[in-house]
């Protein structure tokens, strides 16, 4: 599938995650489903990441959108997700670990789905994770719309990242 | 064509798994995922047990816990190794690891490209609960250099002939 750009329709696919809730503090209950339709309507930013809890991922591209949710609020965006093709339990747990599910949401694309049919995947069985890994990339949507989206080509955050996309905002 | 099941008197294949080696000064995640090659269990006896996913309800409240609380039990009947798999990477098995304070006691193994549920035939596709399709089944197996001496693979829900119970009985 060729990679998704400005101007594309976010694909109609569904992912997971565990709502969040404060007195939960293991585990999560039912994952429950995420429809990108349901953005339909909003200003969402979706950050993908390779894995949870790697190092770059855990340390830096997470937290940076975590710790700058407020301003990303103040520019009009309604929801912030963070995505990779993990199942929604090491979501969840990965959202606790970094203090995040909070603000963000730790969606699950777990079947690949969502990096798939836009073109966002990575195939990381060299380095033992598997076909099915998404790249690091930030979009910004409007109305389902694409307005922005920045993928890394080499290690480390920054079109990605969250200072990138407040200045794209 | 799919693997067929591994049982009793089979040799484990020589898979390479990857893991974070314990390390009490590392609070959050892992340094560099380190090799665990298959054939490193060669005159050991070895508990290898497999969960379809870390941090899932019953893998994380029932399964490994069971295997931490014993592992003296199993150490008294010889036991050099309990290993968990399952087909998550190494990050994700550390981070888990250390979620439910196993220490040292259990290894952490990533299967993550699946090769070795599926040279063994475990493996079990899980797309229809958005979990992909190469996860591992659930199962436990007692591995006396190199050679199978008991297998048990759940065929429903919970943990029963793959629990650290179960097992221990079998030694």
């Amino acid at each position: 599938m060729t990679q998704i750009k400005v101007g594309d329709t976010l694909p109609s696919v569904s992912l997971k995650y565990c709502p969040y809730d404060p007195s939960l503090e293991h585990a999560c209950g039912i994952p429950q489903n995420l429809d990108i339709s349901s953005l339909k309507g909003k200003k969402v930013v979706i950050f993908g990441v390779p894995g949870a809890f790697t190092p770059t991922c855990n340390n830096q591209h997470l937290p940076e959108f975590r710790q700058k949710y407020d301003e990303f609020v103040k520019k009009g965006v309604d929801q912030i997700i963070c995505l990779a093709t993990s199942d929604a339990f090491v979501m969840d747990a990965w959202g606790k670990w970094t203090k995040s599910n909070d603000k963000i949401i730790l969606a699950a694309d777990g079947n690949g789905e969502f990096v798939t049919a836009t073109g966002l995947v990575q195939d990381l069985t060299k380095v033992g994770f598997g076909a099915i890994r998404s790249k690091r990339f930030a979009l910004i949507a409007d109305d389902l719309k694409v307005t922005y989206l920045g993928v890394e080509t080499a290690s480390g955050v920054s079109v990605s990242g969250a200072d990138a996309v407040l200045a794209a905002l | 064509m799919a693997q067929q099941q591994i049982k009793v008197g089979d040799t484990l294949p020589t898979v390479s798994l990857k893991y974070c080696p314990y390390d009490p000064e590392l609070k959050n995640a892992c340094g560099i995922p380190q090799v665990l090659s298959t054939d490193s269990f060669k005159g050991k006896k070895v508990i290898i047990f497999g969960v379809p996913g870390a941090f899932t309800p019953t893998c994380n409240n029932n399964h490994l816990p069971e295997y931490h609380e014993k592992y003296q039990d199993l150490a008294k009947k010889g036991v050099d190794q309990v290993v968990c798999i399952s087909t998550a990477d190494a990050f994700v098995m550390d981070a888990w690891g250390k979620w439910t304070n196993v220490s040292d006691k259990v290894i952490m193994a990533a299967d993550g490209n699946g090769d070795f549920v599926k040279a063994t035939g475990l493996v079990q596709d899980l797309t229809k609960v958005g979990m992909g399709a190469v996860r591992s089944k659930r199962f436990a197996m007692v591995v006396e250099d190199m050679k199978v001496t008991y297998i048990g693979v759940e065929t429903q829900f919970g943990v029963s002939v793959s629990g650290a119970g179960a097992v221990l009985a079998k030694l």
